[in-house]
Parts: C-alpha cells; structure tokens; sequence
C-alpha cells in the first residue's frame, strides 16, 4: 500500500485505537507510577515508598519471595514441560492427545481452583494427607511456600510443555541425524543440538511461568499461609481497614511491573539471534522405545498430567458430595449446586455476561487493531504494537489498583459498576486478541487482497469478500480464549467488584476463605465446564492446535 | 487494449531509489518484459502501475488516461500474481468470477464469460473446484483466467512461473504467450529469469538499481546489449576487464595484435564475449584474419549432453568459458591440454570500462 498518509478508514481505526490504549491503559498505569513517588499527604515528590519497600525486612521479604516464587514455578514448570515434551514428541506414547488436551485444560482452569484443591487434598485435613499419614509418612505442611511452587509447576507445566512440543515438531530430523552421523550419541546429541534449537521455544514457556507466577495473587493468598509476596502485599496495602497505602501499593505495583519486565529483557536477550528457521522437508516421527523404557515413559507422562488434573478432577467430584453448609457427609448429592443457584445466581449472570460483553469488545476492536497491526507500517502502528505489550507484564492486581485509583473520580466515575469490570476485562485481554489476529492475517498473503481490488472491489468490499472470511476461523478461536480468560480471571475483579458486580471467581475466592469448599466446587465445576466447553469448540475449529492456547 | 507510457517515474524508498526516472512506453497489444535482479526496481514498477504504490513523481498514462490518481480498484487492470493469489474459500468458478460481480455484469453473461475464460486456460469442467484441490500449476490457470476475464485494459503479470517447477514452467509460459497473442492484450510482464524474457517477450526493458538499462527486442537486448549489465545479466558472457589501448585503437592482447577503429582515441575498453561466439582451436592454430587469439590450458570440462564447455586460463591469467557445440568423445578428455581460442573481432562487444556503455561491436 501506499507510503502516502491518505486519511482512510483505516488511519481513523488507528486514531481511535490509540485513544483506547491511552484512556484504558496509559492513563491509569501514570497513576499508579505517579501515585508511586508522590508522598500521600504533602503530595511532594518523594522516594520514601521504594526506600520503605527496599528497607524494611517486610517489604523486602515480600521482594525476595516473589523472586523465589517466580524463579520455583518457572524451575517447576521446565522441570515437568520437557520431559512430558520430549517423551510425546520423539516416542510413541499411547494417548497422546489425551495428554495435551488434558494439559490444555489443566492450562486454562483458574489457578485458584488449583491452590484450594491442593488443600482439600494436602491440607490439615486433606484426604491425601490422611493416606500418607496412614502410612506413616508425615509430608510437609502445604500452607506455605511449598503449597505456592506445587501449585504452580502444576498449573504453568503446559506452557513450557506445549511451547516446547511444538519447538520440537519444527526441528528436522536430518538435524538430529547429522549430528548422529558425526558421532554425538543421545544425551550429547540431545544437551548440544536439540536443546539450544528448542531454547527459544522452552524459553518463552518458562518466561510465561516465571511472570504469571509472580502475577497471581489467588494461589498464594489461598495457600500460601504466611509466605508474603509483592502481589499480596499490594492488595493488603490498598485495600487496608485503616484507608490503606495507596503509595506505598503503588510502589510494591511498579517493584512488581519492574521485576516482570527485567525477566522479559532477560528472555529476548537470550534468544537473540536465535530465530532458526530451518527448512523443514521431513516431519520427525516418533521413535518405538522397547519395552521397558515404554513403560517407564508412559508412567511419567502420565504421571505429570494426571498430577496436573487432579485438582480439578477433585473439584467436580467434591462438588457433587452431600453437604450441609460447610460439612460434607457421606455419600452425593446436588446440596452445592442448589445453595448456589438459591443464594447467588447473579454471581454466575454476572459471570457470563461480563465476559460476553468484553469479548465482543475484544473481538471488534481486536480485529480491527490487528488488521492494522499486520498491515500498516508507520511510527504511530509501531507505537500502538509496543503499548500493546504492557498488559502482558501488568499482574491483574495492579491493573485492578490502576483502574480503581484512576476511575474513582471524575471525569471517568465507573467504579463500582459492571462497566469497569468489563473494561478491565476487554483491556487486559486486547493484546492477545490483537496478535492472534495479526499473526492469522499474516498468514493471508497480502496479495490476496491486492487480487480484489484489481478486480474492481473496493478495499472496504475486499475486506469483507475475501479478508474476513479467511479470518473468520481464527477470530472466532480467539473469541473463544478471550471468554475463556475472561470468565476465569479473579485478580483484578476482586479489587474492582461491589456487592452487585461479583463475579464466580471472586465468589469462589471468598467462599474458599470461608471454608465453604461445597459451594466453591459447584461454582468451580461450573467455570471448569464453561471452560472446557469453550476449549472443545476451539479444538473443533481449529484442526487441534494445542499451541493456540499459550 | 491499449497503449501506456510511463512519463519520469521517481521513487524511493528510504535509503534505496527504487525508481530513477523510469520512462517508458509500451505499445497496444505488445508483450512487455521488465527483466532485472531482485531490487532492481521491476516490481516496484508494476505495482505503480497496479496501484498498489504511489510514485513519488511521474506520471501512469493508460490509453490516453492519466490513472495516477485512481485507486486501484477503478483502473480496470488484470493482474497475475507470483504466489497465486487465488481465494482459499471461494471455487475456482467464483475465483474468476470476482472481478465481473464487482462489475455488477448479469448473472448469465457471467456464467457465459467465466466458462469461456477456463476452457481458454484449459480448466473447462473445474469451475465447480476448490483452489486447494488444484495442483500450482492449476492454480496459476485460474489467476490467469481470472485476470483475462474481465477483459482489462492491460494486463500486469508479476513472475507468474517464478512458483512452478521447470516442466510446467515451460508449459505455462508458451501458454501464456499464445492466449496474449490470440487476445492482443497490452501486457507488462516482470522477471528475473532472462531466458523466459528472452522466449515470451515482443521487447524487453532491462533495469537495475532502479534505472531501464535497454529497452529493445529480445534480439537487440541479447545480440547488442547496450550496457555491460546488460551484457552480463542476459546470456552468459566472458567479460575481460580494463584493457588497455594502443595508438590509434590497437588491441595488443593475446597472440596477434590487432586495430579496432572504433576505438581510437580512447586509453581503455572492456571486452565481451558471448561463449558460443569463440572457438576452440589447436595451441599454435594460425589465426584467421579479423580475429583476436588467446592462448591458455583447459582447466575444467564441463559436459552437459548436446554441448560441453571448457574453462580455459588464459596465459595472461584470466578465466574464459568457451562454449563447445555437438562435442566429440576426444574433446572431453582434454583437461590441462593448451589451446588457442580464437575471438572474432567482429562478435566482441566493447565496453567504456568507467561508465559500462557500450562503445562498439557486434551488429
């Protein structure tokens, strides 16, 4: 297209994005950075907040064991994602699909479902402790940083998994064969050619593992006993009986935003000049293993992924347990599904209709930013792609904090409405919209929209002939991972919500810490379906690509 | 049908001129090539003409129209791509009949015209097809057929073989040549490949860095090439570079001495020879009169079935390759054997060495 600015639909699409981005994003975001260095009474600049973080043993506590956190779920994460990689990708393991849709769905339940199923398992009086303990085996407390990394290397496992899986199905076999032929055996051939090809792949699986652990702010907060992190620490900050520290939580959210950052930088640096392309003329087959090796392989694989699955298999088995408040009796029943339909069948309205209103936000404005993005070249394109970056590394937390401080006045009083929670949905998601968008227009030759217009369409007619239908697929997988995301996300509604806003989540979250498990699986069981319902229909549309959901 | 002229065409890229005052002019009905590299500007060509870019000065006039300013829709120009640009989801029988909806022509007359448009691509009977169920080949009929349907004003093919393999290349391009003819559509038809331009071309037009080197037929580009680019890119060529002259045009190399008019007056040359105009003579061979002899060794032969070809090195160190036609068994067991090539003056094609243009040579 033309390198001359003409104004066209299209630059008017691009205008309105940046507002968007701007109002929606940067806007809040100065707030919380500004909020973060201005002294909360005499409204001086100040770094008293960083200083209080980096001094006081607390708040440096609360720094150090995020890393930990960060740094354990990624190591976890790596740990259980290559070998299960590996082993499906090279060798014949039987139900193989079974394994990565049993990690997809392990991938995109919420993490908080994990963390109280662990405890109904691991916890004081969790049945899986009463078996070991029958055994004479005392296991390690599950409150607590150990509860946390479990949690975690079991929830973010997938990612490195899938990510890993696909890197590997794109190395040609002749790679591996050279090396072979050049007299590597396997273990040189697999640390020396393989692994440095994959890197790239294994990496940014990791990364996701390392930002999302140090994001989320249910799991630690369900399980983590007395383990403080910056997530946590921030939402007690601000939200503090006494009118809270919205300085010093701001601090904590900018400490947070910067350590996700520096592991981003860290993970480009290191797949710099590491995008290897090869050719791919012959896709590797997997190999036979004897008989032996077979069965040692199957029993990890599976082994990772039934570990992975189990919380979630526990939440719809507790859910359908005879309860009574919170007692569970012996025997099944519908007692958790009838409480919840009686006491909060908005919870679950609101549910659906907040995340169907922000995906039709995000599939809109989605789908056109990433036309632009995959089609337009100029600074202002160039600029909207870099701030679409941000959310990724913005734990939903802080986002939530951003948003409150931000909207809480005029011009823009929304908080306490459905509509900033709708917002908060549509802005947090945007950006993976926006490149699953891109990345499927990439894949339309621009040539095909050229063809149309030399053939007399208008470039609006080309679009709506021949470039949305192309697209139409994977807008509609990407419609349907949006609602996914959206449906699960806890962190940020719960510092947004009000009484008539609450969403299942945030119920589930508070019934958990209650001590209302009955409820909370019913309300689980619920979203898990809603989930998977979502993940079948994305799978049918999409010839199964496993690695479209990270 | 109709004619276009391209008046001054500037335009550039940042840090590359990817068109440097391109002025041209291409008949009704003729078969135009645009030959060049990659990055010599070809495609930035046509695409201006498509528009699909803008130049930056200039002017695109088709048929007596200035169309600069029209977008590219409203032009009412066929266009094949390189990669097909076929519609995934639409049938091959829909494919071609895109441009004639966007025409708003009756449904009949559509039907009409898109059946007669695949039995002249020899698709009649794939109407009802998808785009995946075609072999390339296929599916470069159906970008052809689609682009003569709508029967436009000039036809613009960018490196429409440039995606298929040698056989259906050749297939495809004697195609392509005949239904141009049979139609008598303008057509402007970019390639790298010089043979293709050579074998379909009414003229071509050989660019690079953004400038038009030569504009002639395929004889003139190939026989009397006007830059030592050209020279060099079309057909293959021995070039000696930077000779030095003797007084009043002596060319002093090789075994005999020999006065080139044409050249006097100027200190230096730069030689070209096509391969199959020098032959390979005995080492100490007397030199026919008119011709220039360079004694060497064969370095290397090379036998490709109806010809072969040696490498010789010259004495005075330079690589010369030498075409041998209908070769004989004894001639291919001559590695490391002296030779003498003998070089009619009158097939040498000189060259200003400062400037690369050509000063003299074969007619």
């Amino acid at each position: 297209m033309s390198l001359r600015w003409r104004p066209d639909f299209w630059s008017g699409v691009l205008v309105g994005a940046l507002a968007v981005v701007a109002v929606l994003m940067v806007w809040p975001l100065y707030n919380i950075f500004a909020a973060s260095v201005i002294d909360n009474r005499s409204g001086a600049l100040t770094i008293a907040n960083f200083a209080q973080i980096l001094g006081r043993p607390a708040y440096q506590g609360a720094v150090i064991n995020s890393l930990i956190v960060g740094a354990g779920g990624m190591l976890g994460a790596t740990l259980l994602g290559i070998p299960l990689a590996v082993l499906t990708t090279r060798y014949v393991i039987v139900g193989r699909d079974l394994l990565s849709t049993l990690a997809v769905l392990a991938l995109v339940s919420p993490p908080f479902i994990g963390a109280y199923a662990w405890i109904m398992m691991l916890g004081s009086n969790g049945w899986m402790r009463g078996l070991f303990t029958d055994a004479g085996i005392e296991l390690p407390p599950i409150y607590g940083m150990f509860g946390i990394l479990l949690v975690f290397s079991l929830k973010f496992y997938p990612f490195v998994f899938l990510l890993t899986a696909s890197g590997l199905g794109a190395i040609s076999p002749s790679v591996e064969e050279a090396a072979e032929s050049l007299g590597a055996g396997p273990w040189r051939r697999f640390f020396k050619v393989t692994l440095p090809l994959v890197f790239p792949a294994v990496s940014s699986g990791a990364l996701l593992a390392f930002v999302l652990s140090i994001a989320d702010f249910g799991t630690p907060s369900i399980v983590g006993g007395k383990v403080r992190l910056l997530a946590t620490t921030a939402f007690d900050l601000f939200t503090a009986e006494m009118g809270g520290n919205p300085g010093l939580a701001s601090a904590t959210s900018v400490v947070l935003i910067a350590i996700s950052m520096a592991v981003v930088l860290l993970q480009r640096w290191a797949v710099r000049r590491r995008d290897i392309a090869g050719s791919l003329i012959r896709r590797p087959s997997p190999k036979r293993l004897r008989p032996l090796a077979a069965a040692a392989a199957h029993c990890v694989c599976y082994a990772i992924v039934l570990a992975g699955s189990l919380p979630s298999l526990v939440i719809v088995f507790t859910s359908f347990r005879k309860t009574s408040g919170p007692v569970f009796h012996p025997g099944f029943g519908l007692d958790s599904y009838s409480r919840i339909l009686g006491e909060v069948p908005q919870v679950i309205a609101n549910s659906f209709t907040f995340a169907t209103a922000a995906v039709v936000l995000i599939v809109i404005v989605g789908t056109l930013i990433g036309y632009i993005l995959a089609r337009r070249d100029t600074v202002a394109v160039g600029a909207l792609d870099s701030m679409l970056l941000v959310p990724y590394i913005v734990p939903g937390v802080v986002m939530g904090l951003a948003f409150v401080v931000t909207f809480n006045v005029p011009p823009l009083q929304i908080t306490g409405t459905a509509t900033i929670i709708v917002l908060m949905l549509f802005i947090r998601r945007l950006p993976y919209a926006v490149r699953s968008c891109a990345a499927i227009l990439k894949q339309i030759k621009s040539g095909i929209e050229e063809a149309a217009i030399i053939l007399g369409a208008s470039p609006g007619r080309a679009f709506l002939k021949v470039t949305l239908p192309l697209m139409l697929p994977g807008v509609v997988a990407g419609a349907l991972m949006s609602f996914i995301t959206a449906i699960n996300e806890l962190s940020s509604s719960l510092i947004l919500y009000v009484g008539r806003t609450m969403t299942m989540p945030v119920r589930i979250y508070l019934s958990v810490l209650d001590g209302q498990f009955g409820t909370a699986s019913a309300l689980s069981t619920i979203l898990l379906a809603a989930t998977g319902l979502a993940v079948f229909v994305v799978f049918r549309i999409s010839d199964r690509k496993e690695d479209a959901f990270v | 049908m109709a004619r276009v002229e391209l008046r001054h065409l500037g335009k550039s890229y940042p840090g590359v001129r990817a068109l440097d005052d391109v002025d041209l002019a291409i008949e009704s009905g003729e078969l135009f090539t645009l030959l060049g590299p990659s990055g010599c500007g070809k495609t930035t060509l046509l695409r201006t003409v498509a528009g699909f870019n803008h130049q930056d000065s200039g002017e695109v006039w088709v048929a007596g129209k200035r169309i600069d300013d029209m977008p590219a829709h409203r032009r009412d120009i066929g266009m094949v791509f390189q990669d097909y640009a076929i519609f995934p989801h639409l049938t091959v029988g829909d494919n071609v009949a895109f441009g004639l909806r966007n025409r708003n022509r009756p449904r009949q007359e559509i039907a009409e015209r898109v059946a007669r448009a695949l039995e002249l691509v020899r698709l009649g009977g794939h109407s009802a097809r998808l785009p995946h169920q075609l072999s390339g080949g296929q599916q470069q009929r159906v970008g052809l057929a689609r682009a003569i349907v709508i029967e436009p004003q000039i036809l613009l093919m960018d490196e429409p073989l440039s995606n298929l393999d040698a056989k259906l290349r050749i297939e495809l391009r004697d195609d392509i040549r005949d239904l141009q003819r049979s139609l008598g559509i303008t057509t402007i038809y970019v390639t790298h490949d010089q043979e293709e331009a050579l074998v379909i071309s009414d003229r071509i037009c050989v660019m690079q860095g953004g400038r038009v080197h030569q504009v002639g037929t395929p004889w003139q580009v190939y026989a009397q090439p006007s830059t030592l680019f050209v020279a060099s890119f079309v057909g293959a060529m021995n070039v000696v570079a930077d000779l030095p002259i003797g007084a009043g045009g002596t060319l002093a190399v090789g075994a005999v001495p020999r006065l080139v008019p044409a050249l006097a007056g100027r200190d230096r040359v730069t030689l070209a020879i096509r391969l199959e105009d020098m032959t390979v003579a005995g080492p100490a061979d007397a030199v026919p009169p008119g011709a220039l002899a360079l004694d060497g060794a064969v370095d290397k032969v090379t036998f490709a079935g109806r010809e072969a070809f040696y490498r010789v090195r010259l004495d005075e160190g330079a690589q010369i390759l030498a075409h041998v036609h209908r070769p004989e068994r004894q001639l291919l067991e001559q590695a490391g054997a002296r030779v003498r090539l003998i070089l009619p003056v009158a097939h040498l094609h000189m060259f200003d060495p400062a400037s690369g243009r050509r000063i003299a040579g074969a007619p």
